[in-house]
Parts: structure tokens; C-alpha cells; sequence
């Protein structure tokens, strides 16, 4: 029944995905392949988020810095080294994996508490360090060669975020790695118990959530042509791909896609027609997460889990007391 | 004879200042059901989680099938064949229970649908196969208690742990638990069970083990433990003159 379930969501995902492929014959503005290259890109984000939140629980507030490691490594390469741009990408994603196993091994021994303020933390200071160094430009950034082609850029996001999507698909909902996983997420002394070693399982999740990242930071440098520290390594990366996992559904694929494509909606609206009032937007983003964990806790996604299933799943964001001793003895 | 497959050895766990375990050995032959009692914190669930990995011992070791165990972390230790159960009940409460046998039973068969196979012949044996696909928060004490067990065995040990898998349930509950637990003996597989009902304790457990204020205070058949003047001070007092 499940495996059913999870196929046909699978055979919708690559429909959506074959969808998108014709947009660039339909649509020609500019604008509007732009608006929908960013959509995939924080489709990808939200994803890349979840694999390593939704999955073990631990969040991570300093996923920019990864984001920021593939913009910077795909620049610098491609710049300074005249590196080919889809390498210079693949390589930002190696950056990542070694940064993520830099910053995981002796944070994700941490709960979950001092990993998110150990990565934020983190987060800042390689921003600050972007700040002071000139090989990354300091302050000002870098600028690429501009190459000025959206639909090439519509197709390349198009094309890593299926990649990520089908990966992350396979990993996380299909094999073991997804359910050990989730375990841990569950309860950790258990895990252990039954022959999982939390730590090592919790770095390889972080990876898998980094590299994409990174990939996505890389493509996003070339395609927006340039790339400063507040725009690559900023809070606003990670505080909105947590906005959109939580809102759309944690701990799935499709809840993370689902809360990109509705936040960013909304933020292109917001920004088109209420500009005068951007100051608004983190105001409102913090108001939905509020009203979220308290009225959608299992997120949009959840809403429509109850309706079909009568199934009420346990929140993830509800904190875990441990388990509440049943009164009666049999049912 | 054999060689045991435990051998705890001078095993002593501090906390700070205060002594959980001390000085405590005794050895485990193969095939064997041996009860660990003792009054409230006595020291008995201190003595299991360092057996199975979650304290390091202070002092002394602890042997399994003759190798050093004693530094070695959990998920190492169920590799090797070790299997606990946890006093607090630790289920995966937001997963099936399905999935929860199926974690288990990644260790002996890596592959997902394989793994899955197995899980329902765990829950066929334990007699959860019913409850398969709903969420393990769902299900009552006796419930859980049974799903801490057949998480336990999904690892195919050669040794288990059972830390009050009875207490908290009705007579009837209580009466299949043990059933469970022979059958479980039966496997081969060796047990080493805490309990504090008395009825139960006395009547599965080859050999006792009673444990008072953290110190070894008696070992034998449970004939000879009930009849230990030691061990009927520790739980009942000292007579007044």
C-alpha cells in the first residue's frame, strides 16, 4: 500500500519534472523564466535542508555557509583559474563534502540544540572570513563572466534540482540509509542499541545535504553573475529554506517542493507588488512559521495526509517529552 | 566446562561520588536464563548498560565470547551479537512498527525488502504481526514492552538483555511475556534478565544474581537465593530485638 503510494508520488515527480522541461517553449519572458529558475533553485534548497532536518532532526542553521561555498568555489575557479563552469560546480561540491565533515564531526556528536547554535555560529564566521579575504574579493564580492542565457540557466537548475531530488528520492525513501535515519531522529540510545553508530550516520546526512547545496550555490554564481557575502552567505538562505520545510511538511520530499514553490510564490508577489514594504517580509515569514507549528504541525503536506488517511503522524516539531505512559493496560 | 559467553569481572561504575556498581563478578554460560535482582537501585540497570555499552566501567572488564567488550560502544556490541532492552521504553514512536523491526533487522540483512521479510517473521514470533502498520506511539504498554523485545531479537543475538520487560503489565500479559521469553531460550539464545516481580523471576531464571547497594550479595539457583539470610535482610529488614 505505502510502496504504491510512494510510487505514484515518485511517477508525479518525474511528470512535474518532464512538465517543466517544455516551460522554456511556452514562456519567453524573461521575468518569468527567472521567477521559475529561482523557484527550482529554492526547491532544491528546501530539499537539501530537509535531507539532514527533516531526516535526523539536527537543524541546521548554517546552511548558507554551504550554499556560499559553492557560489565562491564556482567563482573563484572559473575566474581565476578558467575552469570549465560544470566543473568549477562539481568541485564546490567536493568543498562542501570536506567542510560538512570539518563542521559535523565535532558538532553532530552534539543534541540537536548546540548543533543549531554551533552551526550558526559557524555560519557567521566563515561569512566574516569571506569579508576580510581579497582572493574572494572582500566586501565586494566577485563578478563573473556574465553569460546571459535563461533558458540555459532555466534547464542547468532544472537539471541539478531533478538530480538532487531523484538522489535524495532514492536515499532517503527507498533505501535503508532513509529509515536508519529516522531512527536516529526517533531516539538515539535506541538506535545504538540495535547496531547503528549515530554519529557516522548523522555526518553522511549532512554531506547529503551540503554537496547539493554547494552544487546549487555554484550554478546560482554563474547564472546571477555576481556573488558578495551578504548574498551567498547570509541568514536569509538558511532562515528561508527552514520556513519552507517546516511550512510545506518536515521529515518528506514532497512537503520541502511543496512549501518552496508556495514561499517563494509568495515572496515574488511581495516583492513585485508590496516592494515598498520589504522590510515586511521576514516579519511575515517569522508570522507563518509561528502560525505553523501551531495550527499546520505537520505542515501543509500534513493537512492533506489527515484528510486522505485519518492518519494523525506525530509533529516533528513538537519537542519529545518521551513517551506518555498509556493509562489503560490492553486495548 | 565452556567458556562462558559473559564474564563480568570486578566491574565497579561511579557517579561523582556515588558508587552505582562495585566490585561486582559473576559469568554466564551459554543457553542459560540468569536473573539479575535486587532492591530499587541496587544497581542493576547501571550493571546492564555497562554491559551493553552505554557506561564504560570504572573499574574491572567485562568479557563476551572471551574478547574485551568493556570500551567497545553499543551499536559494536550488537554486531557481535548482544540485543538490550530498555527499561524505559525506547520505541521509534513516530514509525510503524513495522519499521522499527525493519531498522533492526538491517544488521543481519542489509538489503530493504530482505529486511523487511525478516521483521515480519519477528512479528509473527512475538505475536505483534497484528499491529504491523500502525504507529509504535500507538500501541499500549504491553505493546511497546513486546516491541522493545522484538526489536531486540531482530538483531538475531546470541545474547540478550531484558530489563523489566514484565514489570507494569497485567497477569495475563504477563503470563505470554514469559512464554515469550522460553521461547526465546529455547532458540539458544542466552538471557539476562532484570526483574522485580518475584513470581517471574523465581520461576524462568536458572541462576540468580542479587545485587544490594551496588555489591554482589548472593549468586545460586533460586532455591538457594530465597533461602539466603543475606539476601532476606536486603529486602525485608533486620529484625527488631
Amino acid at each position: 500500500m505505502i510502496t504504491l503510494k510512494r510510487d505514484r508520488r515518485l511517477q508525479g515527480a518525474v511528470v512535474v519534472c518532464a512538465a517543466l522541461l517544455l516551460v522554456p517553449l511556452a514562456v519567453h519572458d524573461t521575468f518569468y523564466l527567472r521567477v521559475l529558475t529561482e523557484a527550482i533553485m529554492w526547491i532544491g534548497l528546501a530539499l537539501a535542508f530537509d535531507a539532514l532536518a527533516g531526516y535526523t532532526g539536527y537543524l541546521n542553521f548554517g546552511h548558507q555557509a554551504f550554499f556560499g561555498i559553492g557560489a565562491y568555489t564556482t567563482a573563484v575557479l572559473m575566474m581565476k583559474s578558467g575552469w570549465p563552469f560544470f566543473l568549477a560546480v562539481a568541485a564546490g561540491g567536493v568543498a562542501a563534502a570536506i567542510g560538512a565533515l570539518i563542521i559535523g564531526l565535532p558538532t553532530l556528536r552534539l543534541r540537536g540544540t548546540y548543533f543549531a547554535i554551533a552551526t550558526w555560529a559557524l555560519a557567521r564566521a566563515i561569512q566574516q572570513l569571506a569579508l576580510v579575504t581579497n582572493l574572494v574579493g572582500g566586501p565586494g564580492g566577485i563578478r563573473l563572466t556574465a553569460y546571459l542565457n535563461p533558458v540555459y540557466f532555466f534547464y542547468v537548475m532544472l537539471g541539478v534540482v531533478a538530480a538532487i531530488f531523484f538522489v535524495l528520492w532514492f536515499l532517503l525513501e527507498r533505501a535503508p540509509f532513509g529509515l536508519k535515519l529516522k531512527a536516529i531522529r526517533e531516539d538515539q540510545d535506541s538506535a545504538k542499541a540495535l547496531g547503528l553508530n549515530p554519529t557516522l550516520l548523522k555526518n553522511l546526512a549532512f554531506i547529503l545535504s551540503a554537496v547539493p547545496t554547494a552544487l546549487i550555490g555554484g550554478v546560482f554564481a554563474y547564472w546571477i553573475t555576481y556573488i558578495d557575502p551578504g548574498s551567498t552567505l547570509g541568514d536569509l538562505v538558511s532562515d528561508q529554506a527552514l520556513v519552507m520545510v517546516i511550512f510545506g511538511g518536515m521529515g518528506t520530499l514532497i512537503g520541502p517542493a511543496i512549501g518552496a514553490v508556495l514561499i517563494f510564490g509568495f515572496k515574488t508577489l511581495f516583492w513585485t507588488y508590496l516592494a515598498a514594504y520589504e522590510v515586511l517580509y521576514t516579519i511575515v515569514l517569522g508570522g507563518v512559521i509561528a502560525l505553523t507549528v501551531v495550527f499546520l504541525p505537520n505542515g501543509v503536506l500534513g493537512l492533506f495526509y489527515r484528510s486522505r488517511r485519518g492518519r494523525n503522524a506525530p509533529s516533528l516539531l513538537r519537542p519529545k517529552t518521551g513517551m506518555p505512559e498509556p493509562s489503560g493496560k490492553e486495548a | 566446562m565452556a567458556e562462558p559467553i559473559l564474564r563480568v569481572e570486578r566491574v565497579s561504575k561511579a557517579f561523582g561520588g556515588l558508587t552505582a556498581v562495585n566490585d561486582v563478578s559473576f559469568e554466564m554460560n551459554r543457553g542459560e536464563i540468569l536473573g539479575l535482582i535486587g532492591p530499587n537501585g541496587a544497581g542493576k540497570t547501571t550493571l546492564f548498560n555497562v554491559i551493553s555499552g552505554y557506561y564504560r566501567p570504572t573499574h574491572g572488564r567485562v568479557f563476551f565470547n572471551g574478547r574485551d567488550i568493556s570500551h567497545k560502544p553499543p551499536y559494536y556490541l550488537a554486531a557481535r551479537g548482544i540485543g538490550r532492552t530498555f527499561q524505559v521504553v525506547k520505541p521509534f514512536a513516530g514509525l510503524t512498527v513495522l519499521e522499527n523491526i525493519t531498522i533492526a533487522s538491517f544488521l543481519k540483512h542489509p538489503r530493504r525488502a530482505q529486511a523487511e521479510a525478516h521483521a515480519w517473521k519477528v512479528l509473527e514470533f512475538t505475536g505483534l504481526a497484528d499491529r504491523a502498520k500502525i504507529q509504535a506511539a500507538s500501541l499500549t504498554l504491553a505493546g511497546r514492552k513486546r516491541l522493545e523485545i522484538s526489536k531486540a531479537l531482530a538483531l538475531e543475538p546470541t545474547f540478550l538483555l531484558l530489563d523489566e520487560v514484565v514489570a507494569g503489565l497485567n497477569p495475563t500479559e504477563a503470563d505470554r511475556t514469559i512464554e515469550l521469553i522460553l521461547k526465546v531460550r529455547d532458540q539458544g539464545i542466552t538471557i539476562l534478565i532484570v526483574e522485580h516481580i518475584m513470581r517471574v523471576i523465581m520461576g524462568i531464571s536458572d541462576r540468580l544474581v542479587v545485587l544490594n547497594f551496588g555489591m554482589k550479595i548472593a549468586e545460586g539457583s533460586p532455591a538457594q537465593v530465597a533461602a539466603d539470610p543475606g539476601v532476606i535482610k536486603a529486602y525485608l529488614g533486620e529484625e527488631q530485638e
